[in-house]
C-alpha cells in the first residue's frame, strides 16, 4: 500500500524546523514557512511523491532562491515565480514539467518549492540535490552525476526572466550570482532539470521526508533528540565565546561551547562561515562538512543560525551524517573541509539507520 | 539655576504607579508609590498630590516623563484600536504574503479597514522599481473611506528610498481629508517588510490611544497645578516628545522594563552589569551596556504580531515575592497564583514569607509566627538556582559581573550568587521605573544599505548618522549634546556585490 505524504498546515511547521536544522546554521525558515502555509491554505496541500511514481521521461524541475535572504525579507515573493520558471523551462526542454524538486532541502529553499508547487497544483519530489544546504551552485548531487546546471532560468517575481546558458557549472555559478544582483539581489531559479529516470542516481532520495522527521524530533527535549534524529550529540553545554570576522560579506568566525555538569571540562569549538562547518575538541576534528553540524537551543529545540549565536545560549551540538554520495572521492572533494578552506581530515558522523519514509 | 528646573518621572505599572521628583542634578526630592486604579486620570492625580504634599512647588516642574506601556499594550488587548487602511507599495512581487495575513484573527478583524497591494517600491540600492500607482491608491481609499479611520503605508525598501511613501501620504490626505492620520513605514522600522509593515499598521491602529493618553495626562497635570512639557518612554527606554508620541504611539509598546533597567543603572552608578527587577508577580533579569538596556536580537512579538522592535533582552522568571507556596509531603512548591503573604496579614504563605523565615530582612513585614516557618526556606535553594541560571544567560561573556537588585521583592535575591561579583541594592530600588523615566535620554535611529566599498560606506554612514540625529532632535533631544551611541555594520550574505547594512542610534539629553 502506497501511503502518500501531504505537505499541509499540520506538517509544514515540522518541515520548516527540519529544513532549519539542515541549513547547518545558514539561515532561518520563518518567512518560508509563512508563505508555504498561506500557499497551501489557498491552493490545497502539496503531494510528496517518489520518482518511481512518474513516467521515466517526465521532466523534474529543481528550484530555489538565489541571492541574499536579507533582500528576500524586504521584497518577499509573489508566489507565482514557479509559473514563470515552469513556462520557460518547458520552452527550453520541451514537454511538461511533471514535478518540482527542492534544489536543496536546507533553509528557506526547502519551503519555497512548496509555495510554487501549491500554486501550480504540482507534486513535490521526495528528493533534493544535497540533503542539506551548501553555499555553492556546484555542490549538488546532479553536478556529480554530470547533469548540467544550465540552462538556469532566473526570474525576479515580476516578468523579468533571464536564462543563463553556461559553459560549465563553475561558469554558471559566476554568471548566476551576477544575474541575481541584476535582478534585484534575490530571485527564483530553476536549474539542473532532469528526467524522472535520472532522479534515483542523480539526487539525494528521501530528503524531504528526512527533513520532516528531523523537524518532528527537534521539537522534543534535546536529550531525546539524538536518538530520534539519528544524530550524534557532540556536546550539551553553553556558548562561552563567539568570535566573528567580517570578510568580504561572509559572516565568518568561531564559537566555543563548554559542557554542562560532569562534562564541564569539555570544550568544543565550532568554525563557521555563514554555516557551521567544522567542530574541534582538544585540537581534533569531531565533525565536519559534508555532515550537518547544527546547534539546537536546549530550551526549545529550535536550531540557532550562525548570525544569532551569542554568549550564554544553551545548546545541544549535533552532527548528522551527510548523504552517502558526499563520502565518495568526488563528493568529498566538492563538499569536504578542504572545499571550505580547512586543511583537516573529515571525521564522519555515525551512520544513521536507513530512513523509512512514512 | 532657573526657577523651573524640576522633573517628574512617572511609571504606571499593572499593579503600582510610582512617581519621583528630581532636580537639575538628578537628585530625588520626593517619591510616591500608589496602587494603579482602572482610571488612569485618578491614578495620576493621586500620585501628583502625594508628590506635591512632600513640599514640591508644582510651578517649578518643567518636564514630566511618563512610562506607561500599559496604556498602549492595554488598548491592543481590549481591541480599542482604529480601523486601518493598509496600503503596501511593492506590486505583485510581494503577493505571497499580503498585509495582515500573518496576524492573529481577533486583532486582525478589529484593525482591518481594507488592504491593498499596489505597484511601486524600490530596489535595495534605492533605484525606483516602478512608479507609484496613484490611481490604484485613490480607488482603494475611496472604496474604504466609510470605514477606515487611519492609513498605514509601507513601500518596499522604504528605509532606503521613501519618496513614494511621502507621495502616497499626500494622496491619502487629498482623498480622505487633510486631518487623516497616516503612518509611514520608513519612520517606524528597518529592513524586513513584514515586521516593518506590521509595526506601521499597529502604529496607525493606536492613534486614538495616544491622543487619549495625552488628554488624560494634561487633565491630571492641570489638576495638580503642573504646567510642564510631557515626554513619553519608548520601548528602548529612551524618551520622546508629546508630538512624537502622538505620531508614533507604537513606540510606547513594551516600554516598562527598559525604564526599570535604566533606573537601576542610575541608582547604582553601574554602566556594565546585570539587573534583577523583582516584583510581586514576576522577576525580570536584564543586562546593562553603557548604562542602557542591552537589546534583544530575538524577533519580537507584540500581541501575536511580528515586529522588529528594539526591546530589551529580558529573562522572566514566572514568580515573585507574592507567589503563593504550598507544602505537600514536606515539599514546598511555588504556585502560579499570588497573594499578600502571612507577614503582610494574608492567609497563605508566599515566597516573601520564606525569605523572612530564612532571616532576610523585608521592609514592612511583620514577624512570621507560623509552624510552617521551619519548612518554607527550603524552597529558596530552587529560587537561587533559577536566579543564578537566569543571570548567567544574560551575560555577554564569561566572568563575574556586578548585579543591581531593584523592585519590591529584592529580598528574594540572596547576598551571594554564582557568577556574580557583587550585589548592589540601591535604597530607592523600588522606584527604579519612575527614576529611569526621569533620567532617560532622547533618541533617534536610522538604517540603510550601501555597497561595501570604503567611499560608499563613509558617505552612507554620514547620511545615516544625519538621519538619526534629525530624528532624535525631532523627538525632543538637544542637538548640541547628541552623540552616536550605537553603530552597527552588518554584511549582507550571499550577494555578489558585497553590500553592508548600517544601523545607527543617536541619543542625548532633552533639549
Amino acid at each position: 500500500v502506497l501511503v502518500r505524504t501531504r505537505l499541509d498546515a499540520f506538517s509544514l511547521p515540522s518541515l520548516a524546523r527540519g529544513c532549519a536544522v539542515l541549513a547547518a546554521g545558514g539561515g532561518d525558515t520563518e518567512l518560508g514557512l509563512l508563505m508555504a502555509l498561506r500557499a497551501v491554505q489557498r491552493n490545497g496541500p502539496v503531494e510528496l511523491i517518489d520518482a518511481a511514481a512518474l513516467p521515466d521521461r517526465a521532466l523534474v524541475m529543481p528550484c530555489a532562491l538565489v541571492g541574499a535572504p536579507t533582500v528576500a525579507g524586504e521584497r518577499l515573493f509573489s508566489g507565482d515565480e514557479g509559473l514563470v520558471l515552469r513556462a520557460m523551462t518547458e520552452r527550453l526542454h520541451g514537454g511538461r514539467v511533471a514535478a518540482l524538486m527542492c534544489l536543496e532541502v536546507g533553509g528557506v529553499n526547502g519551503l519555497l518549492p512548496v509555495v510554487w508547487a501549491a500554486r501550480m497544483g504540482l507534486p513535490l519530489l521526495d528528493a533534493d540535490g544535497a540533503g542539506r544546504s551548501f553555499p555553492q551552485l556546484e555542490q549538488h548531487a546532479m553536478h556529480l552525476a554530470a547533469i548540467a546546471a544550465s540552462p538556469v532560468v532566473l526570474t525576479d517575481g515580476r516578468d523579468n526572466t533571464i536564462v543563463v546558458c553556461a559553459d560549465d557549472d563553475a561558469a554558471a555559478e559566476r554568471l548566476v550570482r551576477r544575474t541575481a544582483a541584476v535582478l534585484g539581489g534575490v530571485c527564483a531559479a530553476a536549474l539542473y532539470c532532469l528526467r524522472a529516470e535520472e532522479v534515483l542516481a542523480a539526487t539525494v532520495s528521501g530528503s524531504v521526508s528526512h527533513a520532516l522527521a528531523l523537524g518532528q524530533a527537534a521539537t522534543a527535549q534535546p536529550s531525546g533528540v539524538a536518538a530520534a534524529l539519528g544524530a550524534t550529540v557532540l556536546l550539551v553545554g553553553h556558548v562561552i565565546a563567539v568570535e566573528r570576522v567580517s570578510d568580504g560579506g561572509f559572516a565568518s568566525g568561531s564559537a566555543t561551547i563548554r559542557g554542562f555538569g560532569r562534562e564541564d571540562a569539555r570544550q568544543v569549538r565550532v568554525e563557521m562561515q555563514n554555516e557551521y562547518l567544522v567542530a574541534f575538541e582538544d585540537g581534533a576534528v569531531r565533525a565536519s562538512v559534508p555532515d550537518v553540524i547544527a546547534l539546537l537551543s536546549s530550551e526549545t529545540g529550535v536550531p540557532i543560525a550562525t548570525e544569532e549565536l551569542r554568549y550564554g545560549h544553551r545548546v545541544t551540538i549535533i552532527a548528522i551524517r551527510g548523504a552517502a554520495l558526499w563520502s565518495t572521492e568526488a563528493g568529498s572533494a566538492l563538499t569536504g573541509p578542504a572545499a571550505f578552506g580547512y586543511a583537516v581530515a573529515r571525521e564522519p558522523a555515525a551512520e544513521r539507520d536507513a530512513h523509512v519514509a512514512s | 539655576m532657573s526657577r523651573a528646573e524640576l522633573r517628574v518621572g512617572l511609571d504606571v505599572g499593572a499593579t503600582h504607579t510610582d512617581g519621583v521628583v528630581v532636580d537639575a542634578r538628578d537628585q530625588v526630592l520626593a517619591h510616591a508609590k500608589l496602587p494603579t486604579t482602572p482610571d488612569l486620570r485618578t491614578t495620576l492625580e493621586a500620585t501628583g498630590r502625594d508628590l506635591i504634599a512632600q513640599g514640591i512647588d508644582p510651578e517649578r516642574v518643567s518636564r514630566v516623563m511618563l512610562s506607561t506601556n500599559d496604556v498602549t499594550d492595554g488598548a491592543l488587548r481590549r481591541r480599542e484600536v482604529k480601523r486601518v487602511a493598509a496600503i503596501r507599495i511593492g506590486g505583485v512581487v510581494t503577493q505571497a504574503l499580503p498585509p495582515l495575513t500573518t496576524w492573529p484573527a481577533g486583532l486582525r478583524r478589529a484593525v482591518d479597514g481594507g488592504t491593498v497591494v499596489v505597484r511601486g517600491g524600490a530596489e535595495y540600492d534605492g533605484t525606483v522599481s516602478a512608479p507609484l500607482d496613484r490611481d490604484a491608491i485613490a480607488r482603494f481609499l475611496t472604496s474604504v473611506a466609510d470605514r477606515a479611520e487611519a492609513v498605514a503605508l509601507t513601500a518596499v525598501f522604504a528605509p532606503v528610498a521613501h519618496d513614494q511613501e511621502l507621495e502616497a501620504a499626500e494622496l491619502a490626505r487629498e482623498v480622505l481629508g487633510p486631518a487623516t492620520r497616516v503612518s509611514m513605514s520608513h519612520e517606524l522600522g528597518s529592513l524586513g517588510l513584514l515586521e516593518r509593515e506590521n509595526a506601521t499598521i499597529l502604529n496607525a491602529a493606536l492613534a486614538g490611544a495616544a491622543e487619549q493618553l495625552a488628554r488624560v495626562l494634561f487633565a491630571a497635570l492641570a489638576t495638580s497645578g503642573i504646567a510642564a512639557e510631557p515626554f513619553f518612554t519608548q520601548n528602548d527606554g529612551t524618551l520622546m516628545s508629546l508630538e512624537h508620541a502622538i505620531r508614533f504611539p507604537m513606540l510606547m509598546l513594551g516600554s516598562g522594563a527598559s525604564s526599570a533597567i535604566r533606573g537601576a543603572a542610575w541608582l547604582s552608578g553601574l554602566d556594565e552589569g546585570l539587573v534583577v527587577d523583582a516584583g510581586g508577580r514576576a522577576i525580570r533579569i536584564g543586562a546593562l551596556v553603557n548604562g542602557a538596556p542591552r537589546e534583544s536580537t530575538a524577533r519580537a512579538l507584540m500581541a501575536g504580531v511580528r515586529v522588529d522592535f528594539q526591546l530589551p533582552e529580558l529573562r522572566r522568571l514566572p514568580f515573585g515575592g507574592d507567589s503563593l507556596l504550598t507544602i505537600r509531603n514536606g515539599l514546598v512548591s511555588i504556585e502560579p497564583e499570588i497573594g499578600p503573604g502571612l507577614v503582610f496579614g494574608g492567609a497563605r504563605p508566599t515566597l516573601t514569607d520564606a525569605v523572612v523565615a530564612a532571616g532576610r530582612s523585608v521592609p514592612g513585614a511583620r514577624p512570621l509566627v507560623s509552624a510552617m516557618g521551619d519548612r518554607l526556606p527550603s524552597v529558596l535553594a530552587q529560587v537561587t538556582d533559577l536566579l543564578a541560571d537566569g543571570v548567567d544567560r544574560l551575560k555577554a561573556q564569561q566572568g563575574a559581573l556586578p548585579l543591581v537588585v531593584v523592585g519590591g521583592a529584592g529580598a528574594l535575591v540572596p547576598d551571594t550568587l554564582e557568577g556574580v561579583a557583587e550585589i548592589l541594592r540601591p535604597s530607592e530600588g523600588g522606584l527604579a521605573g519612575a527614576i529611569g523615566a526621569a533620567i532617560a535620554p532622547v533618541s533617534g535611529r536610522a538604517d540603510r544599505i550601501c555597497a561595501n566599498r570604503p567611499d560608499e560606506r563613509r558617505r552612507a554612514l554620514e547620511e545615516t548618522r544625519d538621519d538619526a540625529f534629525a530624528r532624535a532632535v525631532h523627538a525632543g533631544a538637544d542637538p548640541a549634546t547628541l552623540e552616536l551611541v550605537e553603530v552597527e555594520e552588518i554584511p549582507l550574505t550571499y550577494l555578489l556585490d558585497p553590500a553592508v547594512r548600517i544601523r545607527v542610534k543617536a541619543a542625548g539629553p532633552r533639549g
